[in-house]
């Protein structure tokens, strides 16, 4: 009896631990695995598993990858601040031909040779056009061209379509940003993270880059490190 | 709203412009009724009701879709209408089914050899509808204004002003999109799809907004809201494209060089089959549908062997188009060999084909035919100048008579009448020579000619020659 009593006591106090064990466990996993939460979105598993070839120039770094679904992507990155400088994606017609690039962070790449098959309409010199550029800790958006005062806009976070809405009170313009970096990492859009700002005829919308984003961006930048750069890089075309 | 009126004047002046007045301008389809027999004057066509009958059939054949590789040969004596049957064709296919028109003698040419020139052709006759994701703007158009360089000709600049509920851009345009723009006769107000890429414009109808501004809007105007959000989307639409447009689309590896070789040049066979691999892959997965077109050889005489036999070849494949060949010969040189041959076309060939003849036209056709080119080319005439005018077409021939039309309208306005008289079609008919009356005046002064010495010779080196 003794012995059954004991067994039992003994095998009671060895499941209290494990219990304890086991919150525990859970615990600091459950913490892991929101700090690491990025690591488990399709976005970083391409990342990986993309074939990535780099080129070193002076301060910036450049990364071609290229994915299994046969897209293509490249990155340039500065060096001294570890900030993404540029990222344009090649964009392929359904029915073939070699494809344009499409930037999504960074200034446009102008397309200089005229294009005589493309229908001959585009938006005036003068209108309004958005680009990327983002900093350390915010995300920007920059729309050039827009001249009301800072009161006519309103901007507004909007979960369902997981996109920023730019409005103006005088209906001139209006804009849907989608959030790429967000909708990769699976991370809903807060109206408190946004910020705006208006000056010489540009209207500049920040959003803080959340936390996950912040730790993704930091350890894939440790991660391109292991990337070695072509040495034998071709020469330039000085010439242009 | 000055700019408007600028906008609309633009628009008369540009249209009569834009359409310049063709040999075969005035013909609007075959002219048949829905049991597709032929009516005896109808858009633009008038007699040749066998022959029209008998294209109606291949209209009907073209149109299901299902054969491949049939050719149909058009023969008959100059100016019975072969052209104008082929092209009233192309007119009742309408502008989706694709319809590659050529002249025999435009495949000798020095960029390519013969057979990459047939086959392009061939491959410009074959469409493919596919889906693709597009730019649409869609928007109220808030102000259309065309520009035209000082000069009167040339450059043309133009700014359109579109707006949804929620905001509003200008765009610039170019020329093609201008002419576009007018055509579909935009007007403030509309609400309008452009695509971006292809620039094909589609009118939804008249913004509610709008729907006081006339008191006598036509029955058929429809109102719609005017669009919301933004004016750019992205947007399934159905394209059709050649298999020749794919072709170039994935030929051009060589990027910028393109621009200065300007066309294509080549096509590599392999990109070709890869191509018809492709193709064939979206057929199945249900993506994309193909439409066999129109490939019509005028002057088809001009074609020689190595072209007929690799016509033998090409009808054989699944995706050739129904080619329809047109000539004007009897029994003749096949060029390139020295057989001689009906329509000089092998005889081989001759037997895959259909061959639908023309006739000459009886006299009271001859007048309704000159009747449609007087309205087409906006002459008055009297019913007197016509009745010669008529004759002359009965004695040397049609198309002789169709040049006098213009001409006789010319002096008869440098004598400010309103109508064409007997006496004007009378004096050009003098200025004028005809082909018969030509060779009448060149017998008789023959040996005033430059280089006539040997006079005698002439007609024996003829002789020797045929």
């Amino acid at each position: 009896m003794k012995r059954k009593s004991k067994l039992i006591k003994m095998s009671g106090e060895s499941e209290d631990n494990s219990f304890e064990k086991r919150l525990r466990d859970n615990f600091v996993k459950s913490y892991k695995h929101s700090d690491k939460m990025y690591k488990n979105t399709t976005w970083y598993k391409c990342l990986i598993d993309s074939e990535k070839s780099c080129l070193k120039e002076d301060i910036t770094k450049k990364i071609h990858y290229k994915f299994d679904n046969d897209k293509e992507m490249v990155e340039e990155y500065n060096l001294e601040t570890c900030v993404l400088l540029r990222r344009a994606w090649k964009v392929k017609g359904k029915l073939g031909g070699e494809g344009k690039w499409s930037v999504e962070i960074g200034d446009p790449i102008y397309d200089t040779t005229p294009n005589n098959e493309t229908a001959d309409i585009v938006e005036s010199k003068d209108q309004p056009i958005v680009t990327r550029r983002n900093t350390r800790t915010n995300l920007e958006w920059r729309i050039r061209n827009l001249p009301y005062p800072i009161n006519t806009y309103s901007i507004s976070a909007n979960k369902d379509e997981k996109c920023i809405i730019v409005r103006t009170t005088n209906k001139k313009y209006f804009k849907k940003l989608q959030i790429p970096e967000l909708e990769r990492l699976n991370l809903l859009v807060e109206q408190a993270n946004i910020s705006f700002n208006h000056q010489f005829q540009t209207l500049i919308i920040m959003y803080k880059k959340p936390q996950d984003l912040l730790d993704m961006e930091k350890e894939w930048f440790e991660e391109l490190k292991k990337v070695k750069p072509i040495k034998d890089m071709p020469d330039d075309c000085k010439t242009q | 709203m000055a700019s408007l009126a600028a906008a609309q004047v633009q628009e008369v002046r540009s249209i009569t412009r834009i359409e310049r007045i063709g040999a075969h301008s005035h013909i609007r389809g075959l002219g048949l009724d829905d049991s597709l027999e032929p009516r005896a004057v109808s858009q633009g066509m008038v007699g040749q009701k066998m022959a029209r009958k008998a294209a109606g059939v291949i209209l009907q054949m073209i149109r299901e879709g299902k054969i491949a590789g049939r050719a149909v040969l058009l023969a008959g004596q100059p100016g019975t209408g072969k052209t104008a049957i082929a092209m009233g064709l192309a007119q009742a296919l309408g502008p989706d089914t694709p319809f590659t028109s050529m002249a025999g003698s435009e495949i000798f040419s020095l960029e390519m050899s013969k057979t990459e020139a047939l086959t392009q052709a061939i491959r410009k006759s074959i469409g493919i509808r596919i889906k693709e994701e597009s730019e649409i703007i869609e928007g109220e158009v808030v102000e259309v204004v065309v520009e035209r360089a000082a000069g009167g000709g040339g450059a043309k600049a133009g700014r359109l002003t579109l707006k949804t509920t929620d905001m509003e851009t200008n765009y610039d345009m170019g020329s093609k999109m201008i002419d576009s723009l007018l055509k579909e006769k935009v007007q403030a107000g509309d609400v309008i799809t452009i695509d971006k890429a292809t620039g094909k414009i589609n009118k939804l109808g008249r913004s509610f907004a709008r729907a006081r501004d006339y008191d006598a809007t036509g029955q058929q105007a429809r109102f719609v809201q005017c669009p919301e959000g933004e004016l750019q989307k992205r947007k399934e639409v159905v394209h059709t494209v050649t298999l020749h447009e794919v072709d170039v689309i994935n030929s051009r590896t060589h990027g910028f060089l393109a621009l200065f070789s300007g066309d294509t040049g080549e096509i590599k066979s392999e990109i070709r089959e890869q191509i018809n691999g492709k193709v064939a892959e979206w057929r199945e997965e249900g993506k994309a549908e193909m439409i066999p077109g129109v490939l019509f050889i005028d002057e088809a005489h001009m074609l020689d062997i190595e072209c007929f036999s690799f016509l033998n070849r090409a009808l054989e494949s699944e995706t050739a188009p129904v080619v329809i060949m047109a000539t004007n010969r009897g029994i003749t040189r096949i060029r390139g060999t020295n057989y001689r041959s009906p329509h000089g076309i092998p005889l081989d060939l001759l037997d895959r084909m259909i061959i639908v003849p023309t006739e000459p036209y009886h006299q009271a056709e001859l007048k309704e035919i000159l009747n449609i080119r007087c309205e087409e080319e906006d002459c008055q005439m009297s019913s007197e100048a016509l009745t010669v005018l008529t004759r002359v077409a009965t004695e040397t021939s049609l198309r002789y008579a169709i040049q006098l039309i213009t001409t006789a309208s010319l002096v008869a306005k440098r004598r400010k009448a309103t109508e064409v008289s007997m006496e004007d079609v009378k004096k050009v008919y003098s200025l004028f020579l005809d082909e018969h009356r030509s060779e009448q005046f060149l017998k008789e002064y023959q040996d005033e000619f430059m280089f006539n010495d040997g006079a005698g010779d002439a007609p024996q080196m003829m002789e020797v020659v045929q």
